[in-house]
């Protein structure tokens, strides 16, 4: 399996006291979806939800969306707005499930198992209460046939996750800056307890960097750079026009009163990040109550799957926007592209290289370098070396 | 990319199982599993690969590992 063993490796030179270079390199498979050429379509849709399982709803969705504008057939309202709320609870799930499983590890206490492991049945659950036919990443979209005792059920359950994991109410804590201070200094639940250790050991501000936020579909050139990305250059590098930008929790989140307000003090640094997710997981909660009272039944369409043109699909998942590109000639795949968040959010020249270039390189530095790592929410393992140069 | 590797699991023991996928074999934890899980069984790990996420069915880990074998065949990977 080495060749398949994905992740990310975060090298610090130390020079006279600071860090004086940060080298960020991945091994993630950025090229594989290269393989998924000379498949048909419902190939694909199938096999990607199995093969990037821990992001599936997103993946399915941006290769319907990418195979639907390929064929000018895009999906109705209805099923836009049931595609939108499983993005929301898949995101609430990633979210929630970093938080009670990966969070404590930070501060060396023990993880919420028995909270964490209720999240995946909840996102099976939610698609099933919309697509009883599992059919929910079909282009064209799938026979939609709202369960809402169910569906109620779900993001109630999610709810009482958040709850647990603010350990108080949560719109509450993440009403401003003042009501989450608050909240922070009782250090009760894995989320405050994380965000109190980085306040008494004063890292708020720690890694902080200039904050180069996406335009909310992605840049204006990225279908073009996408179509010229004949080498996988820019799906393992991407920028636009050179500067490497972010899409993630703290890019969607920027104009929320309370991570405004961080931002003012502590810049992109580790509060900022970590606070995004958590108003993310409140924001994406309401958002998915909302859409789930709005939602109707529609028929499933079969879209005519055999014609041939080039389209992308963009979906907001949990990490950042994750983009699809396809090419169809008569029915089958002839380019596949995936662009994902974490290319973006770990580019070589991007945040995290910003936020620890000069960093002090006391005793700690290795915890620290874990915190920007984890503030910044990667999809995969990430390794830190730390070398002294004399 | 995250791929998820479906990895069949050879042993079982106290709620830690041992994994194997491409010849690698490991350990990881069943404690976030809803589904039971027994020897033969395929998962796909979490990021990481401290803790297993998700049981697969094996024609759609087949289906996969044939792909991701494809994926390393073609120096891809």
């Amino acid at each position: 399996m080495q060749g398949l063993e994905a992740g990310i490796s975060l090298a610090l030179g130390i020079e006279g006291g600071s860090v004086a270079s940060v080298d960020i390199r991945s091994t993630r498979l950025v090229q594989a979806s290269r393989m998924l050429a000379g498949r048909t379509p419902a190939q694909v849709i199938a096999i990607l939800p199995t093969i990037f399982a821990l992001c599936g709803t997103a993946q399915g969705l941006a290769a319907a969306a990418a195979v639907e504008n390929a064929l000018g057939q895009p999906a109705p309202p209805p099923q836009r707005m049931a595609r939108r709320l499983l993005l929301l609870v898949e995101t609430i799930a990633e979210h929630a499930l970093g938080v009670l499983r990966d969070w404590p590890a930070l501060t060396g206490t023990q993880p919420d198992l028995a909270a964490a492991k209720t999240l995946r049945p909840c996102l099976a659950a939610t698609r099933r209460a919309l697509y009883p036919d599992g059919d929910w990443a079909r282009p064209g979209g799938g026979r939609l046939a709202v369960a809402r005792p169910v569906l109620d059920e779900q993001i109630s359950i999610l709810s009482g996750i958040a709850e647990r994991l603010f350990a108080a109410a949560p719109d509450e804590c993440c009403e401003s800056p003042d009501t989450f201070a608050a909240w922070v200094s009782r250090g009760e639940g894995p989320a405050a307890a994380l965000l109190n250790h980085i306040h008494r050991d004063g890292l708020d501000g720690f890694g902080r960097s200039p904050v180069h936020p996406m335009a909310e579909s992605g840049p204006a050139d990225l279908d073009d750079r996408l179509r010229a990305d004949h080498d996988g250059h820019y799906a393992a590098r991407p920028d636009c026009a050179g500067q490497p930008q972010e899409t993630n929790a703290l890019t969607r989140r920027m104009r929320h009163p309370l991570i405004a307000g961080l931002l003012e003090r502590h810049g992109g640094g580790l509060v900022s990040r970590f606070a995004a997710r958590l108003v993310e997981i409140t924001a994406s909660l309401r958002e998915a109550a909302d859409l789930a009272q709005d939602l109707c039944d529609a028929p499933g369409t079969d879209a005519d799957l055999a014609g041939s043109g080039r389209g992308l699909g963009r979906v907001e998942a949990a990490r950042g926007l994750l983009v699809h590109g396809v090419e169809l000639e008569e029915g089958v795949v002839r380019r596949y592209q995936i662009l994902a968040p974490t290319e973006w959010n770990f580019h070589p020249r991007g945040p995290l290289r910003h936020g620890l270039l000069g960093a002090g390189a006391g005793p700690g530095l290795e915890r620290r370098a874990r915190l920007a790592v984890a503030a910044l929410d990667p999809c995969v393992a990430c390794t830190i070396e730390i070398t002294r140069h004399a | 990319m995250c791929m998820a590797v479906p990895s069949r699991i050879v042993a079982i023991d106290n709620g830690m199982a041992t994994v194997e996928a491409f010849g690698a074999i490991r350990t990881t934890s069943l404690m976030l599993l809803e589904d039971e899980v027994a020897v033969g069984d395929y998962v796909i790990l979490g990021a990481g690969g401290n803790f297993a996420a998700e049981k697969v069915e094996p024609e759609v880990a087949a289906e996969a590992l044939a792909y991701l074998a494809d994926v390393l065949d073609s120096g891809l990977a």
